[in-house]
């Protein structure tokens, strides 16, 4: 245990370099919550990176901060959080950084929910598609709106955009292995209480899922993915391949 | 300054302080905003350029990282680390967000590097910049292996296992090499937190 300890501490340079993977960040993360020395040591580490950036200035482009400050002009702010957390707590933790920039989970998503709407032919799936991208876009616009985006064990990525206030996520992937036709995806909301289904990720198009939309989301939700038979099952009946936390 | 020692040189001499500019933002100050942007707008792209390279996809990296600036400036906390920090810390998460997503990403980004000439940045950079002169002293003062461990994680934003993979070295010893050299980087430019 010791021994695992010290190996976690040593994390300290690489996780400020944002060199760890996904998972072994999310030890690290635990661990910096309880061990003092280490959230001290990442914070003065982290200002030390910012040197190394600060070294590597270059002018930007001209028309740059003109367009920034057009588009800041119409954007609106975030409030403060609102349960920000206690001195003491990590210092480098996610509920910190915000992970997101709305823009481009927006441009990402475009995408796929204009690839989801492709095949569909009759009326009613038309409309159906309409008020699902409403729905979709009412939780990008949300002020609340986080991304977060985590590799999956199999390979590929999944993205989620979630909104607290809206108590709806976005789900996505990107390059996820093809599966035969007799499995598919499924997506769960795995609470504290219980294990809910969240629908079954459709065919990719270009490597992408189109985006599906669950609701219901209650505090301490976790995303899951797995393999299940063609159709889906009522429980998981396998490992998942993703297991990632929602932001705050 | 909070983050940096006296005298260190580090983040001083860049006008108004941006902990206060920050929390002028966050209630909405637009000119706060852009003089957090004539602070920073140049480090931010020249740290995503750095890492994702391909000039008109940094741009539109930047411009991301600076509106999250604006969006989130009342999410930042003094008490956890410099203002700096905090909107470098999202310019770097993004920059390597981009670089390391999907693989449809990756092949993308193929596709423009191409026909692009890579000119020295290096050289670009440090020109007339006090900070970058003292960084760059510090990082020659390193091990080879601490040094070229840190710049291809922070600046080829690789993590510490291909790090390891391409200077055909044992991951303990990356890990344990970035750590020593950012607290002698830490000493060298005299970071007191």
């Amino acid at each position: 245990m010791s021994f695992l300890r010290h190996d976690l501490h040593t994390l300290t340079g690489a996780y400020v370099l944002d060199a760890v993977e996904p998972a072994e960040q999310a030890r690290f993360e635990h661990h910096l919550r309880r061990c003092k020395p280490c959230g001290h040591e990442v914070r003065g580490l982290a200002e030390t990176a910012t040197g190394l950036a600060m070294a590597a200035a270059m002018p930007p482009p001209a028309q740059l901060k003109e367009r920034v400050l057009t588009a800041v002009a119409v954007t609106r702010q975030l409030p403060p959080a609102a349960d920000r957390p206690r001195r003491g707590r990590p210092a480098f933790g996610q509920a910190w950084i915000p992970r997101l920039a709305v823009a481009v989970a927006v441009a990402s998503l475009a995408v796929a929910v204009a690839l989801g709407a492709i095949g569909l032919s009759t009326r009613g799936e038309l409309d159906r598609a309409r008020a699902q991208n409403q729905a979709i876009a009412a939780v990008l616009a949300a002020p609340d709106a986080r991304i977060v985006t985590q590799a999956t064990a199999v390979g590929g990525t999944a993205t989620v955009v979630v909104s607290r206030a809206e108590q709806k996520m976005i789900f996505t992937t990107a390059g996820l292995p093809r599966l035969p036709a007799a499995k598919v995806y499924e997506l769960w909301l795995i609470g504290p209480p219980q294990i809910r289904r969240a629908g079954l990720l459709a065919a990719p198009s270009a490597g992408k899922t189109p985006p599906l939309l669950a609701s219901g989301l209650v505090a301490g939700d976790k995303v899951g993915v797995t393999v299940e038979p063609a159709g889906g099952t009522s429980k998981p009946t396998t490992t998942p391949i993703l297991l990632m936390s929602l932001p705050a | 300054m909070r983050a940096v020692g006296p005298g260190s040189g580090l983040g001083e001499g860049r006008g108004q302080d941006l902990d206060g500019l920050l929390d002028r933002v966050a209630r909405g100050d637009q000119d706060a905003f852009e003089a957090v942007y004539d602070q920073l707008a140049g480090p931010v792209y020249g740290l995503i350029r750095k890492v994702v390279r391909d000039p008109a996809q940094s741009e539109e990296v930047t411009q991301e990282v600076l509106l999250e600036v604006w969006r989130s400036a009342s999410r930042f906390d003094a008490a956890r680390g410099s203002a700096a920090t905090w909107v470098m810390t999202i310019a770097h998460r993004r920059a390597i967000d981009r670089v390391r997503s999907a693989t449809a990403a990756a092949e993308r980004e193929h596709k423009t590097a191409q026909p692009q000439v890579l000119t020295d940045e290096v050289a670009e950079t440090v020109a007339a910049n006090m900070d970058a002169e003292r960084v760059r002293r510090c990082l020659g003062g390193l091990t080879e292996l601490q040094r070229e461990s840190i710049t291809l994680a922070y600046y080829g934003g690789y993590t510490y296992q291909q790090v390891a993979a391409l200077l055909h070295t044992a991951l303990g010893t990356v890990k344990t090499r970035i750590r020593d050299g950012l607290i002698r980087l830490r000493d060298c430019m005299g970071v007191s937190w």
